[in-house]
């Protein structure tokens, strides 16, 4: 532990130098932060392990900002000599581009959020046995496979992760904190070798013990797999689609993905001009919520060292705000909402509200429709809002499942589906940094024959 | 050879011979079958202009070393960005505690492998070349984009090139050397029109100097494409939907059979039975029509390599002759299970991750009809164009998202259709190629395909292609 604590100490210490040399050779304003990690990653299949990895890495980045022109530079060599010469020819580098009024730090106030208050860091995964995470994912597949049903494996994985987080600036900003993560996945087929369908289920945490039971991991992919089962094709048409919760996901990922201020500054998105509009039914409340305890999203500043916060996106379905870093917040006279990612932004925990809906009562008030289980494929365009997917679901009438349905795509437009959720469910799905609970939408259009 | 690879590890990692030798030895400690150490530096340089200005420039160093042991079927893998002996031991002391065999091997004596070819033979490197030159190419793509029309209202270009040195030993004696080089430049254009914008893109690149933009693509071409596609989507109907007829463009619909088909003829998917091709070798899985390779040989493509990343000289790879599966392709761990011959297809993302088979440039080879023939023999379909990228899963159901297309409408193409989405079954839509064009053409060579999290450069192509029936997601 102790000497553990010395190598972070001397991370600060590096980052700091880096940021007076930078200064001493030039620079108007500079930036230095350092990732520390350790990662552990296993994959076991068919009881045996396929894979078994154990490694560090040290990686650092940099930015400068002279006569309001910027250079980035990485590096994952952090020998003194590598350093400095990047400095070096990041200040020569910025002399070539254009002044851009826009670039610089974001100005910032007294640091008071305790990283210790968000609860990012478990003790014991750096102290668990290989032993223990192998005992584990053989445990989740040897259950699954027990099912007769189940006919091949993709495997299990397990990983764990140590991240210390550096970041110190010339307007003499300096903060770490340290943060961990675990998963387990299994991933598994059923049918036979021409009717093969197949799909998985995994748990992500930043405790160890809040990982879900290898017993409920298997439960989970089993039953999502063998759902599956002889599907039909259906007919062209549109109906109402109820969003199992990693849909509404993906869904929330690409509403991020058009409020982002970067896609708004570089007019990217259908929302370009919509702050204060009314652009989703009334019962969407939207946020994102940097400081939410032991959120795999949570962190007490962002990659620019703005603290954390929780920002209204959609509020009764008006649009509040769009989540920028520093440089896009100037682009638009907004504020940075602390969501600077890298060079670019990434949501912290954002999330839909959810409603008092279970999703058995909300499958049961479906006369007829798709319940979408699964989408493949990339069919996203922020510009003008439309989305395009090949998708898997389960066909529904009576407020019944009646057969699982793939070879079908759904189409829509987010304003459109956004305006259309009808109902929100209870039971938000907080496995990655996007939390969308069940939610069903008046109607899509799904193309089958 | 031997001089620059000898070079090469003292200048940029600080080790000889000798301690790689110590080294795969050190991994074998616990009774391996087969050690491997990876060594890579990398450098990338990034140029960004958008708003009328160049905004950033980036550099990016990349650097470290991966250790890795197979016991029978397990691999044992470490890595580390630090050349230090001891960090570098204790990698491979990871990598080998995988294995807890009793019998001992030892490595063989290094030997450097010569290498007698070379598939990218550029004469101006770019990561050589200064800033400035490469700064006009990006302005000059910029304002073809720009000047092309007064609705273009917002550009936006990248020039990214990237330098990736690898050397390789294993225990099996061999010791090799790669130096590819990797260059990219992108435009995207908004097109605005009473109230209604659309984005276009181009590119283009390969592992080329920067002669290949004054000799192959300008950037005006780039430039004036992007706005094109722009333009042309401000026109563009919502697709329709259902099951139609499709005829796949030459040269962008490679993307096609880099997801129907590539992704499941790599070995580890058919070891582990999870593809749906794992019992068709030999067997016919399509139209006689069809011929698939995998050339990671072609010169200046995205997608090529003098080595592997497990040091193997690569081969092109027939996959599917006359409809009938042949080849799969292969890494070294696939293979030896499989007792199958390497074809040169382990790669990659850096040295953090393991080899996988992976795909390189993937084709369809030419067919004998005209393209207009095909077009022609279509009353009502649809003719994809140019795709956003596509996803498949190991049972064979695969999608891809199409960008821009056209409606066919009594054997001509008529209007243009945006954002549409074409979904099916691989062995289906195989045995649903009805017509195999003339016209072979490969993709922009600006495509990055994603297997186990690691993203590695490919290219791909293919001819004009007629689909019978195959399922479009549209609105209308």
């Amino acid at each position: 532990m102790s000497h553990r604590k010395k190598a972070i100490s001397s991370l600060g210490d590096i980052a700091e130098h880096l940021v007076t040399y930078a200064q001493a050779k030039g620079a108007d304003e500079s930036q230095v932060s350092i990732a520390d990690s350790l990662e552990f990653s296993l994959d076991v299949r068919l009881g045996k392990i396929e894979n078994l990895v154990e490694a560090g890495i040290t990686s650092l980045a940099l930015k400068i900002i002279k006569d309001k022109k910027t250079a980035w530079a990485t590096s994952s060599d952090l020998s003194p000599e590598t350093l400095k010469n990047l400095v070096v020819k990041a200040i020569d580098r910025a002399q070539v581009t254009n002044p851009d009024p826009f670039a610089g730090l974001p100005d910032l106030s007294p640091f008071s959020i305790k990283p210790s208050s968000l609860k990012l860091y478990d003790p014991e995964i750096p102290r668990l046995e290989t032993k223990t995470k192998i005992a584990v994912a053989k445990e989740a597949e040897k259950i699954a496979m027990a099912d007769k049903r189940i006919t091949n494996s993709h495997g299990a994985s397990l990983e764990t992760r140590e991240i210390k987080h550096v970041l110190a600036n010339s307007h003499g900003f300096l903060h770490q904190y340290s943060e961990t993560f675990c998963s387990l996945s299994l991933g598994l087929q059923a049918g036979d070798p021409d009717n093969k369908v197949e799909d998985f289920w995994f748990s992500a945490q930043r405790f160890w013990k809040d990982l879900e039971s290898p017993a409920e991991i298997a439960k989970k992919a089993v039953e999502r797999t063998v759902r599956q089962l002889n599907p039909r094709k259906i007919k062209t048409q549109k109906v109402p689609v109820i969003f199992e919760p990693m849909m509404t996901s993906w869904l929330l990922g690409f509403l991020f993905a058009c409020i982002s201020g970067v896609s708004i500054y570089q007019k990217a998105s259908f929302l370009v001009g919509k702050l204060h509009q009314k652009i989703a039914n009334k019962k969407v409340n939207i946020y994102d919520h940097g400081l939410l305890p032991g959120k795999l999203g949570s962190r007490p500043f962002d990659s620019e060292g703005v603290p954390c916060q929780k920002t209204a996106v959609i509020e009764k379905g008006v649009l509040k705000n769009y989540l920028c870093n520093s440089y896009a917040a100037r682009k638009l006279k907004l504020m940075s909402t602390g969501n600077a990612e890298g060079t670019g932004v990434s949501p912290n925990n954002f999330y839909l509200v959810p409603d008092d809906n279970s999703p058995q009562n909300i499958i049961n008030s479906l006369e007829k429709g798709l319940i979408l289980i699964r989408t493949i494929g990339h069919g996203l365009n922020p510009l003008t809002g439309e989305i395009s997917k090949g998708a898997f679901g389960l066909w529904v009438e009576k407020g019944e499942v009646k057969f699982p349905v793939s070879e079908i795509t759904i189409s829509g437009q987010l304003g459109e589906i956004l305006n259309n959720i009808e109902i929100i469910g209870n039971d938000p799905d907080w496995r990655s940094l996007l939390a969308g609970p069940t939610i069903k939408i008046k109607e899509l259009m799904v193309a089958g024959e | 050879m031997k001089d620059s690879l000898s070079l090469t590890l003292e200048k940029t990692f600080n080790l000889d011979l000798a301690n790689l030798y110590l080294i795969l030895d050190l991994a074998l400690s616990q009774g391996g079958d087969f050690s491997e150490i990876y060594l890579e530096h990398s450098t990338y340089n990034y140029i960004n202009m958008e708003d009328d200005i160049i905004k950033e420039t980036a550099e990016s160093i990349s650097q470290g070393l991966g250790i890795r042991v197979i016991s029978k079927e397990k691999t044992g893998f470490g890595y580390t960005n630090s050349f230090s002996l001891n960090k570098i031991k204790k990698a491979a002391q990871t990598a080998a505690s995988v294995a807890n065999q009793t019998k001992r091997i030892s490595p063989f004596q290094l030997n450097p492998l010569p290498m007698k070819h070379n598939f990218y033979p550029i004469q101006i490197p770019a990561y050589e070349s200064n800033l400035q030159t490469k700064i006009s190419l990006v302005k000059k793509t910029y304002a073809a984009a720009q000047s092309f029309s007064s609705l273009i209202k917002k550009v936006k270009v990248n020039l990214v090139d990237k330098l990736q040195t690898i050397i390789i030993a294993n225990s099996e004696g061999i010791v090799t050397f790669d130096s590819r080089p990797l260059l990219k430049l992108t435009c995207s254009a908004i097109a605005e029109k009473s109230g209604k914008r659309e984005v276009g893109y181009y590119g283009g690149g390969g592992r080329v100097g920067l002669e290949y933009f004054s000799k192959k693509l300008t950037p005006q071409t780039i430039g004036q494409e992007a706005s094109k596609e722009a333009l042309l989507l401000l026109e563009a109907v919502a697709p329709p939907a259902g099951e139609m007829p499709v005829v796949l463009a030459p040269g962008h619909s490679g993307v096609l059979i880099h997801e129907a088909v590539g992704h499941l003829l790599e070995a580890d998917f058919n070891r582990k039975k999870t593809s749906v091709f794992w019992n068709k070798m030999g067997k016919k899985v399509g139209t006689s029509q069809l011929t698939i390779y995998d050339d990671p040989t072609i010169p200046y493509f995205r997608g090529s390599y003098n080595m592997d990343d497990e040091g193997t000289i690569p081969q092109k790879t027939l996959l599917i002759e006359r409809g009938k599966v042949v080849g799969f392709l292969q890494d070294k761990l696939s293979a030896k299970l499989m007792k199958a011959s390497l074809t040169g297809h382990g790669r990659r993302q850096n040295f953090t991750c393991f080899p996988l088979p992976r795909m390189s440039n993937t084709y369809i080879a030419a067919g004998e009809y005209s393209p207009q023939e095909i077009i022609k023999s279509i009353s009502r379909g649809f003719y994809a164009y140019k795709y956003q990228g596509g996803q498949v899963e190991d049972s064979g159901k695969f999608t891809f998202s199409v960008s821009s297309g056209f409606l066919i409408e009594e054997g001509k193409l008529t209007s243009p259709v945006k954002q549409a989405t074409l979904i099916g079954s691989n062995i289906d839509i195989l045995n649903k190629i009805s017509m195999v064009g003339s016209d072979l053409k490969f993709g922009l060579q600006t495509g990055t395909c994603s297997k186990g999290g690691q993203q590695v450069p490919v290219n791909d192509g293919c001819p004009t292609l007629k689909i019978d029936k195959m399922t479009v997601g549209g609105r209308e």
